[in-house]
């Protein structure tokens, strides 16, 4: 479904990302984890458009998307949210929601209808007219999801939804992927919460200053030093053992 | 069918009792008042589609007023044509100036205008430079040479338009994801909206529709000064007009247009006899109304009405 081969994003003379190389399929559920900066983000505005890689080739079905607008790459399947979440802050969530769905529903009517569904879905349904702005930071995540789900991607990039939310948002945000996975939708999430992130991941990759040093399940993951040495830290696998 | 809106019915009121009053008025001074009212609220309303709706504010939309007020006053003066082809002419060069400014950058286009002043300013033997262009008034529709009640309808007409864009701008699906665009535009590109490419549209669209009441204007006043037409003082007064009216809404530019012109035109009856010191106080007052509106309704009026009914209905629950 996606395909990255050697992707390489400079900016200057530091390389953020270099020759990252990964292969998606239908169905799956990837997780991206690395400290800081070690261009997990930077990696996802390659793919989603916002930056053309210098070097490598981004294909998405097939088609190499590399340098293509990031309107036109979620045309065609693929869209993510935001780290920094980017609500439509003056609309209300029901209309947030709506500009998603008016993508693949030009009239206005079924986009609405389209976009009750997804906020009932997403768990948004009692905020719907609430204005975006207005919104603590959990339900502004769940809104950014609800958002890009709007536009029926069969590739979802999801950016640290679970960042900031306490113990009952993040088991319901949790849950919200799990059930979106098992609906069939692809995804792929960059996250710093190792914990959730080993429930959640089938398969993991590991950034370290814009590489991939290691690649595989999270109890593989887990184990690999180079993994422990650069991210994860001997106290965490004392923790886990 | 939902009900309509409240600032709907106040519109409906207001564009009905203007289409009345040629019936009961003959006081040309009042129609004229009448007149320009609607102008510079149609004026404020395609400010309304870049500044409010797109969230591209310019402060330099004169020049597109003027590239239609030149059109059309040239057209007429020097190649002895309609004006209606000087409209034309004019919606045409601003397509094109609004589009190149959109794919730019809005703040260009005070440059653009500053330009253009340069020009029609210096270029003596086309545009008769600053003495400015009397516009000849050949009595006829196709001249645009046309009485008060005429003008009072032509002008309804235009301003009826132009709301009738902004309700369309609040209720499509283009309006909807121009809102996303102006409110994040990287969050709309991933929702597969073209940013940049609707910004341009509305900035293009906003050009065109000033530039066709400038036309408007110049046939109406008879008189194009490049100073005038070109200058920053106007775009400002578009922005004004639209932000004390209430930004971004329909009805806006219109209650803006409707307070400014007639507080402006008052003043200046009112002061204009005393001694020439008073001359200008007309300003000072008018400087502080602006002062009032933007410190207590950051709004606009609009936003006041709507913060007036919540607070009424809440009374009443």
């Amino acid at each position: 479904m996606l395909t990255l081969e050697r992707v390489t994003k400079r900016f200057g003379g530091l390389t953020a990302v270099r020759d990252v190389s990964l292969e998606v399929r239908e169905g799956d559920l990837l997780g991206i984890i690395g400290p800081n900066g070690a261009g997990k983000t930077t990696l996802f505005n390659v793919i989603s458009g916002y930056y053309r890689p210098d070097a490598g080739r981004v294909l998405l079905a097939g088609r190499d998307v590399g340098g293509e607008p990031p309107h036109v790459i979620c045309r065609l399947g693929l869209t993510r949210t935001f780290q920094i979440v980017k609500p439509f802050g003056n609309l209300s969530v029901l209309d947030n929601v709506m500009i998603g769905a008016l993508t693949h529903l030009p009239r206005v009517a079924a986009a609405r209808d389209e976009a009750r569904r997804v906020i009932d879905t997403c768990g948004l349904g009692p905020y719907a007219a609430a204005r975006a702005r207005a919104l603590p930071v959990g339900l502004r995540k769940r809104l950014e999801v609800a958002r890009a789900l709007a536009t029926r991607p069969r590739l979802l990039l999801l950016d640290e939804v679970m960042a900031g939310l306490n113990p009952t948002e993040l088991g319901g945000i949790v849950a919200l992927i799990r059930r979106l996975h098992a609906e069939g939708l692809t995804l792929i999430v960059i996250e710093h919460i190792m914990a959730a992130m080993m429930r959640l991941a089938r398969r993991i990759v590991v950034l370290h200053h814009g590489e991939t040093i290691a690649e595989g399940r999270p109890d593989e993951i887990t184990r690999d030093p180079r993994v422990i040495d650069a991210y994860l830290g001997e106290e965490f696998v004392l923790a886990e053992a | 069918m939902p009900a309509l809106a409240p600032g709907r019915w106040v519109a409906v009121a207001l564009f009905g009792i203007v289409a009345l009053v040629p019936a009961g008025v003959r006081d040309a001074y009042l129609l004229d008042s009448v007149i320009l009212i609607l102008l510079w609220g149609a004026l404020s309303a395609a400010w309304n589609v870049a500044g409010g709706y797109a969230g591209q504010v310019s402060l330099g939309h004169a020049a597109f007023f003027g590239i239609g007020a030149y059109s059309a006053a040239l057209m007429t003066a020097r190649f002895q044509q309609s004006p209606w082809l000087g409209l034309m002419l004019g919606v045409a060069l601003s397509i094109v100036a609004g589009g190149v400014i959109g794919y730019l950058s809005n703040l260009s286009t005070i440059a653009f205008s500053q330009v253009l002043l340069i020009v029609a300013s210096r270029w003596r033997g086309f545009t008769a430079g600053s003495e400015g262009i009397p516009v000849p008034f050949r009595p006829g529709f196709w001249t645009l040479g046309l009485g008060h009640v005429a003008w009072v309808y032509l002008a309804l007409g235009v301003a009826v338009l132009y709301y009738g864009v902004a309700i369309w701008l609040e209720t499509s699906r283009v309006g909807y994801q121009l809102a996303g665009v102006r409110e994040d535009e990287d969050a709309a590109e991933a929702l597969g909206i073209a940013s940049r490419r609707l910004k341009v549209y509305a900035v293009t669209l906003s050009a065109a529709m000033t530039s066709v009441v400038g036309t408007l204007w110049a046939q109406y006043v008879g008189f194009v000064d490049p100073f005038y037409v070109f200058s920053i003082d106007l775009s400002v007064r578009f922005a004004l007009n639209t932000i004390i009216g209430g930004i971004g809404t329909g009805l806006g530019p219109f209650l803006g247009s409707l307070l400014i012109t007639s507080l402006e035109t008052y003043l200046r009856a009112t002061f204009s006899g005393m001694k020439t010191g008073f001359a200008g106080i007309y300003l000072v007052i008018y400087g502080t109304a602006l002062i009032l509106v933007v410190r207590f309704v950051p709004e606009g009026l609009t936003g006041l009405a709507a913060r007036l009914r919540v607070r009424s209905s809440r009374a009443h629950a």
